[in-house]
C-alpha cells in the first residue's frame, strides 16, 4: 500500500510539471502542442543514456548514444536541456504566423515522425525496446534504505522539484513577461502593434515549456529505471489536454486539481485495481474514459472546474 | 490642391525637419491583384488625415503597408527619417506607430487595465530576464506603468471598467480601449482604420473628440473613414484614393469640389 | 530497378492514399474542419468487413458493410457531436480538438473490442501478374480500379449533378448559398454520408492491401491522406489525386531504397511542409475568417 501511495505521488508531480508546461504553452501562449509528450521523452532518453554506463556494442542487450555514467543530479539537468534543445528545434519552425488547427496537426504529426525514427533508428535509444537499468540516483549513497524507503525519498525529493517549478511557473504566470505573452495569444496583431515580437515570446514559452518537460521525464525514467516507445504514444499528450482543461486552462492551481483527477484518479488508480476482463481492457477503455471525458469537459465546463482568476485592480488599494 | 499626389519633398511648417511619415511611392501587390498603386502621401506633425474613396480603392490596404502586416513590392515608407520599409510591426510600434484594425482587436481575455498596462510596459518592460529576476528596478517601473494607465484611464473616463475583460465592453468601448492602447505607447503616428464601425453614435462623437485632443497632443493621425461628416469635421487633410492610386491630396472641402474626386467616386 | 518497380508500389499506394484522401477532401472542403477522427472511420469500415469475412460473409457483403458503417457512424458523429459544438460557436481549433477527442474514442473503443491484437486479414490476392518489371496482383488492379472509379464517381457528381454544384457552391461561399435556396442541410447530409463511405473504403482498401488489420491502421494512415487532400486543395478531388499519386510515389520511393518506416517519416514530412507553407495555413486574425461548416 504504502508503495503504491508513493508511485502515485511521484507521477502526480511529475505530471503537474507537464501541466504547468502545457498550461504555459497553450494556456498563455495559444500553442497547441499537440507533441508535448514527446518533449518529456526527450528528457527521459537524455537522462537514461548519459546515466547508463556505455553499451557493449553491436549485438548488445541494448544499443544506444552515449552512455556517459553521469552521476547524480547531472542527467536531470541534461534532461531538462534535452527538452530545451528540442523545443528550440521545433519551435523554430512551427511557431511562425499560422492556423492553429494546421499548427496543432503539424505538432502532432512531427511527434509521429519523431516516434517513428526513435523506432527504427534502433542504434539512437534501443529502438521499440526501450532502455532498461537506468541507474537510480544516489542508489549508493541511499543504499541503507529499504525499497520502501527509497521510493518516498524519490517521492519527497519529486516533491521539492515539483515545488521549485511551481515557483517558476507562478512568479512568470503573474509577470508582465505571462502578460505580454497572453496579448499576443489573444491577438498577435495587436500585440505587434504596441511593440511585443509575438514569434519571439511564443518561442521562450515553448522552449521554458519544453525545459520543464524534459526535467518531468528525467525524473520519471530514473524513477522507472527504463524508457521506452510505449511510455510516449500520441495519445499521452491528450491526458494533458484533458487535465488541464477539466481543472482550468490558464489557472496554475487549477491545473495542479485537473492532473490529481485526471493523470491520478482517473488513470492510475485503475491499474492497481485487480484486473477485469482480458489483460489490457482497462488499458484501452482508459483512453475511451479520457476522450469521453475530454468531450464532456469541452461540453459544458470549458473554462474548468478552477478557471482562471480575473485579476482585480484599484486605484485605492496601491496606496 | 494637388492632383496625383505631390513627390515627396520636405514641406510643411519651418518648425519642423520634415514630415513624420513619408510615403514614397508605395506600390502593394499580393495575389495577383494591385491593390495599392504608386501611392505618395505625407503626415505632418499635429494633423489629422483622412483616408477616403470608394470601395475596393485600397485603403485598408495601404494601411496595412504602413504599419507592417502586408508587405511593400515597390516604394518606401519613412517613419521620422528612418526607412522602415521592410520593418515588421513591432519594430515600427518601438519607432513609434501604431494602429487599429477595422475588427476592433482588444485582447478579449485581458481586462481593460491589463490591455493597457501591457502596452505601457512594452516589449522593454516584458522581457524575461526582468520578469524572472525582477527586484527593486522593475517593481519600480511597474508602479510608474500602473500609475500611468490610471492617469489614461481617468482621462478618458474609462476607470470604472477598468477590471472588465475585453470580450465584456461594448463595441465603441472597446474601440476607445484600443485607441488608449496605443497611445499608452505615446507614438508619433496612429494609423485608425474605420475606428467608427458598429459604434455607437454618441460614442462616435466622443471618439471625434478623442482624435482631436489626441491631435492637439502631438500625434498624427491617418484615419481611414467612410462616414464624411466625421471626416469633414476632424481631418485637416484628405487624401483620396480610387483604384490603387491617389487621386487627390487637399482639405476636404477643396477635395469635395473637385471634379476628378467626384469622378473617382461615381465613376 | 529498384526505382521502376517503387514506381509500380507508388501507384498502388496512391490508389489507397487517393480515395481516402477524396473522401477527406469533399468533407473538409465543405466544413474547413481537420476532422481527425475520419482515421478511426477508416478503422472501423476495415473492422466491419474483417468482421464479415470471419464470419465467412459474402466478399460483397463485407465491402458493403465497410460502406455502410463508415457513412453511418460519420453521418451520425456529424449531425450530433460535431453540430452540437460547431452551433456554440466552436471554431476551427476547438473543432479539431472535440474531432481528436472521438478518434481516440473510436481508435480505443475498437483497440478494446479487438483485444489490441493484430490479425491477419486473409483477402483472396488472386494471381500475380507480370507486366514488364511491375509484379501485380489481380487485388491490387482491382484496387486501382475502384480508385479510378471513385473519382470518376464523384467528378460526374461534382460537375454534372445540381447536387454537385450547390455542393462547390455551398464549400466556396456557405452563408451566400444559404441565401440563395441551395437545400444546405441536405447537402451537408449527403456529405458526411459519401466522405463516411469513402473513409470506410478507404481503411478496407488499405488492409486488403497490407493483409493485416488492428485498431492503429486509420490513425497511421491518417497522415498521407491529410497530407494529399490539403496539397491538392481543400475540396478539389482532382487536386487530390494527383497529391496523391506524388505522395505515392515518394513513400514507396522512400521505403524502397530507404526501409520502410523512413517511407512513411516520409510522408508525415511532406505532411508537415505542406501545411507549414500552404497560404491558407500563414491567413491569421486580420485576413478573412474562415467559418465551420457543418
Amino acid at each position: 500500500m504504502s508503495f503504491y501511495i508513493s508511485t502515485l505521488l511521484v507521477y502526480f508531480f511529475v505530471d503537474a510539471l507537464l501541466a504547468w508546461a502545457l498550461n504555459m504553452q497553450f494556456g498563455w501562449g495559444g500553442i497547441p502542442n499537440f507533441a508535448l509528450i514527446m518533449f518529456q521523452a526527450a528528457g527521459a532518453y537524455a537522462a537514461a543514456v548519459v546515466s547508463l554506463g556505455p553499451d557493449t556494442g553491436a549485438g548488445a542487450f541494448q544499443r544506444y548514444v552515449f552512455g556517459s555514467s553521469l552521476p547524480f543530479p547531472l542527467p536531470l539537468v541534461v534532461a531538462t536541456l534535452a527538452g530545451g534543445l528540442l523545443a528550440l528545434i521545433v519551435g523554430s519552425f512551427s511557431l511562425r504566423r499560422i492556423r492553429r488547427d494546421y499548427q496543432a496537426a503539424i505538432l502532432l504529426i512531427v511527434s509521429l515522425i519523431v516516434t517513428g525514427l526513435v523506432t527504427n533508428v534502433v542504434g539512437l535509444v534501443n529502438g521499440s525496446n526501450g532502455l532498461t537499468g537506468v541507474p537510480r540516483p544516489l542508489s549508493g549513497v541511499l543504499s541503507r534504505l529499504t525499497y520502501d524507503g527509497y521510493q518516498w525519498a524519490y517521492a519527497a525529493w519529486t516533491a521539492v522539484i515539483a515545488a521549485a517549478v511551481y515557483l517558476l511557473v507562478a512568479r512568470l504566470g503573474s509577470s508582465p513577461w505571462g502578460r505580454a505573452l497572453r496579448a499576443v495569444r489573444d491577438n498577435e496583431d495587436a500585440a505587434a502593434t504596441i511593440g511585443l515580437n509575438p514569434v519571439s515570446l511564443r518561442l521562450q514559452a515553448f522552449v521554458i515549456g519544453g525545459m520543464i518537460c524534459g526535467l518531468s521525464g528525467g525524473l520519471l525514467a530514473e524513477f522507472l529505471a527504463s524508457w521506452s516507445p510505449a511510455a510516449w504514444g500520441y495519445a499521452e499528450t491528450f491526458a494533458v489536454f484533458t487535465a488541464i482543461i477539466l481543472g482550468g486552462v490558464g489557472n496554475t492551481w487549477g491545473v495542479v486539481l485537473g492532473t490529481l483527477l485526471v493523470q491520478v484518479i482517473f488513470l492510475q488508480v485503475p491499474t492497481f485495481l485487480p484486473q477485469v476482463g482480458y489483460t489490457g481492457l482497462i488499458d484501452a477503455l482508459q483512453w475511451v474514459l479520457i476522450g469521453s471525458l475530454w468531450l464532456v469537459c469541452l461540453a459544458i465546463r470549458p473554462r474548468g472546474l478552477i478557471p482562471a482568476r480575473r485579476p482585480v485592480v484599484s486605484r485605492e488599494a496601491r496606496r | 490642391m494637388t492632383v496625383g499626389g505631390p513627390a515627396v519633398t520636405a514641406g510643411g511648417p519651418a518648425v519642423t525637419a520634415g514630415p513624420v511619415l513619408a510615403v514614397s511611392e508605395v506600390t502593394v501587390r499580393f495575389g495577383g491583384v494591385v491593390a495599392v498603386r504608386d501611392a505618395s502621401l505625407e503626415l505632418r506633425e499635429k494633423e489629422v488625415v483622412g483616408l477616403i474613396g470608394p470601395n475596393g480603392a485600397g485603403k485598408s490596404s495601404l494601411i496595412g503597408a504602413l504599419g507592417g502586416q502586408i508587405p511593400v513590392t515597390r516604394g518606401r515608407v519613412l517613419l521620422g527619417g528612418a526607412d522602415i520599409t521592410a520593418a515588421p510591426p513591432h519594430r515600427r510600434a518601438r519607432l513609434g506607430l501604431c494602429r487599429t484594425f477595422q475588427l476592433t482587436s482588444t485582447f478579449d481575455d485581458l481586462t481593460v487595465f491589463e490591455n493597457l498596462l501591457v502596452a505601457a510596459l512594452g516589449a522593454d518592460g516584458s522581457r524575461l530576464r526582468s520578469s524572472l529576476a525582477g527586484g527593486r528596478a522593475r517593481q519600480a517601473r511597474v508602479a510608474a506603468a500602473m500609475d500611468s494607465v490610471w492617469d489614461r484611464l481617468t482621462e478618458f473616463d474609462m476607470a470604472e471598467v477598468a477590471n472588465l475583460y475585453g470580450s465584456e465592453l461594448s463595441g465603441g468601448q472597446r474601440r476607445l480601449v484600443e485607441i488608449m492602447r496605443c497611445l499608452m505607447r505615446s507614438p508619433r503616428v496612429l494609423l485608425l482604420d474605420e475606428p467608427m464601425v458598429g459604434v455607437a453614435p454618441h460614442l462616435v462623437e466622443r471618439i471625434q473628440g478623442e482624435c482631436q485632443r489626441i491631435r492637439d497632443s502631438g500625434v498624427s493621425i491617418i484615419i481611414v473613414e467612410h462616414a464624411l461628416e466625421v471626416v469633414q469635421a476632424i481631418c485637416d487633410r484628405v487624401v483620396v484614393m480610387a483604384s490603387g492610386s491617389v487621386v487627390a491630396q487637399a482639405t476636404y472641402a477643396e477635395a469635395m469640389s473637385s471634379g476628378a474626386v467626384r469622378e473617382a467616386y461615381f465613376a | 530497378m529498384l526505382f521502376i518497380q517503387a514506381l509500380g508500389f507508388g501507384v498502388i499506394t496512391a490508389s489507397l492514399i487517393a480515395i481516402g484522401a477524396m473522401g477527406f477532401t469533399i468533407q473538409f472542403g465543405l466544413t474547413n474542419v481537420l476532422n481527425i477522427s475520419y482515421a478511426g472511420i477508416m478503422t472501423a469500415g476495415a473492422f466491419a468487413a474483417f468482421i464479415a469475412e470471419e464470419l465467412h460473409l459474402p466478399l460483397v457483403l463485407g465491402v458493403v458493410l465497410a460502406l455502410t458503417v463508415g457513412a453511418g457512424v460519420t453521418w451520425l458523429l456529424g449531425r450530433t457531436l460535431f453540430a452540437f459544438f460547431a452551433r456554440r460557436g466552436a471554431g476551427l481549433f476547438e473543432m479539431v480538438m472535440v474531432t481528436l477527442a472521438v478518434n481516440l474514442i473510436l481508435q480505443f473503443g475498437i483497440d478494446a473490442a479487438s483485444r489490441e491484437q493484430i490479425y491477419r486479414f486473409a483477402f483472396p490476392q488472386g494471381t500475380s501478374l507480370h507486366g514488364g518489371p511491375f509484379t501485380v496482383t489481380v487485388t491490387q488492379l482491382v484496387l486501382i480500379v475502384v480508385a479510378v472509379a471513385v473519382f470518376a464517381g464523384l467528378e460526374l457528381l461534382l460537375r454534372r449533378t445540381r447536387l454537385g454544384k450547390a455542393l462547390r457552391a455551398m464549400a466556396a461561399e456557405p452563408r451566400l448559398a444559404r441565401t440563395c435556396g441551395i437545400p444546405t442541410g441536405r447537402i451537408v447530409n449527403v456529405v458526411w454520408l459519401l466522405s463516411g463511405a469513402l473513409a470506410g473504403l478507404a481503411g478496407l482498401a488499405y488492409v486488403i492491401n497490407s493483409l493485416s488489420i488492428d485498431a492503429s491502421v486509420g490513425t497511421g494512415f491518417l497522415p498521407l491522406v491529410l497530407a494529399a487532400a490539403i496539397l491538392g486543395r481543400a475540396g478539389s478531388t482532382r487536386g487530390a489525386v494527383l497529391a496523391a499519386l506524388a505522395l505515392g510515389v515518394v513513400t514507396e520511393e522512400v521505403a524502397a531504397f530507404g526501409g520502410a518506416a523512413y517511407g512513411s517519416v516520409a510522408g508525415f514530412g511532406i505532411l508537415a511542409l505542406v501545411l507549414l507553407t500552404r497560404p491558407a495555413a500563414v491567413a491569421g486574425q486580420a485576413a478573412g475568417k474562415v467559418e465551420v461548416t457543418v
